[in-house]
């Protein structure tokens, strides 16, 4: 109901609370998916969640209209995400943590090289792509993630990322090229 | 001859708008470049094999209840001037009634509820809730037998659900000092439902129509609020 969002967002902008309300219950649950895309953990995607509503209901009255709510929203939760695995790659390299505690998730998910019989189950094709996913750059990450599991465009990627839409482009080819070098060989191997 | 590079395919892949129509008749034609698009796209499927899990169904009611309370202080800055002048009008109000206040307490009236049992007030409160219950449900009705093709105008049932909303939530605040949960969860539902109607747009389509009747259907709404609309009614018949 995406057209519906003009009148909560109108509501909202003039610091109408039932009216963010209603914008947040319509779009938590795509923002948790991005999230969890971009941090691979339940836990962080619903801190993300909560932290780009935060920023969203801050942020409303600079909201223009010009890309749609969600667009926007996906690029505050991108910025939140981004932040947050920054923020931890900092603290990683100023420490070493004794536990899980400050670690990116995707740190966590070993390296491994499964049969191809294995593969057949998504959570070994996790084990495999995640931490690949790992590997890319925060910009190409979040570009390839916008891209390839929430089905928005190169224009709209830009949009959300605040970037130019060729270096979107470049994002998405080089996240794709990079995740094909580690999936190709267990495509020949599944032959 | 030239075949086509992997970043042409990857937006072939994608289907991003503006791929040159010649582009995708040179893969057509070229077993060359067909190939290497099939072998591109065994690929980046498998990365579908990575799923989400499903968010919990009441997310958005969590994240409400955890952001809400922070709300107020961001919003308090650009509100502030706002905020002082009603005040300042309120002070005045307050002023005004005090000074009225004072003239009429020399003859004193009694309030309405002043000398009836707690039962005869919880009849009343139970009779209350069941008539906002009625409001509540003809909405709920109507949204629920519109035309499966029509466009649908939204104007008067938008004023109709807030003001549902703000009836609502007196009865929750004085239900809410008896403790009846199961009454007070109903309402929450009910204003939830009513809040997405007062925030809709003015028309809406078949398919957004449709997607109020299925949040009506989803959660038994309707249902509930007959059963729950009757009990009351019951109660506050009891003699």
């Amino acid at each position: 109901m995406d057209s519906g969002d003009d009148i909560a967002i109108g509501k909202a902008r003039r610091g109408d609370r039932d009216a963010f309300r209603v914008l947040v219950e319509r779009h938590a649950k795509a923002v948790f998916r991005l999230a969890y895309r971009m941090t691979a953990s339940e836990n962080d995607a619903e801190d993300m969640v909560q932290e780009t509503f935060l920023r969203a209901w801050k942020q409303i009255g600079k909201f223009d209209g010009r890309a749609s709510f969600a667009t926007w929203l996906h690029r505050i939760c991108a910025n939140c995400s981004l932040d947050l695995i920054r923020a931890r790659r900092r603290r990683q390299s100023l420490y070493q943590p004794p536990d899980d505690e400050g670690v990116d998730p995707f740190e966590k998910v070993p390296a491994a090289s499964p049969s191809p019989e294995r593969l057949a189950q998504s959570s070994q094709i996790s084990a495999i792509l995640v931490p690949a996913l790992r590997e890319l750059s925060e910009m190409e990450r979040a570009a390839f993630v916008m891209r390839h599991y929430e089905g928005m465009g190169i224009e709209e990627i830009s949009v959300a990322l605040g970037v130019q839409p060729g270096a979107a482009k470049h994002s998405v080819f080089r996240a794709v090229q990079k995740l094909r070098r580690v999936l190709e060989p267990v495509m020949s191997a599944s032959r | 001859m030239t075949h086509i590079s992997e970043e042409d395919l990857v937006l072939l892949y994608y289907d991003e708008p503006g791929v040159a129509q010649d582009i995708r008749k040179h893969v057509a034609a070229c077993g060359e470049c067909a190939a290497a698009a099939r072998k591109l796209a065994r690929e980046l499927d498998m990365c579908n094999e990575w799923s989400v899990p499903e968010p919990d169904p009441q997310l958005g009611r969590s994240v409400w209840a955890q952001i809400a309370p922070q709300l107020e202080e961001s919003q308090s800055h650009r509100f502030r001037w706002l905020k002082i002048a009603s005040a300042c009008a309120v002070m005045a109000t307050l002023l005004i009634a005090a000074f009225v206040a004072g003239q009429a307490s020399r003859h004193p009236r009694p309030s309405l509820t002043a000398g009836l049992s707690r039962q005869a007030r919880e009849r009343i409160l139970a009779i209350s809730l069941a008539d906002h219950l009625d409001r509540a449900e003809m909405l709920l009705t109507e949204i629920s037998n519109v035309g499966e093709s029509d466009a649908s105008e939204m104007s008067d049932d938008r004023s109709r659900a807030q003001d549902l909303v703000e009836e609502g939530r007196i009865m929750r605040q004085t239900l809410a000092r008896q403790g009846d949960s199961s009454t007070l969860a109903l309402l929450d539902e009910v204003e939830r439902f009513m809040l997405e109607v007062a925030n809709s747009p003015a028309k809406l389509t078949p398919v957004e129509m449709r997607q109020l009747r299925e949040r009506i259907g989803s959660g038994s709404l309707l249902f509930k609020v007959r059963i729950i609309e009757s009990n009351l009614r019951n109660e506050g018949q009891k003699s």
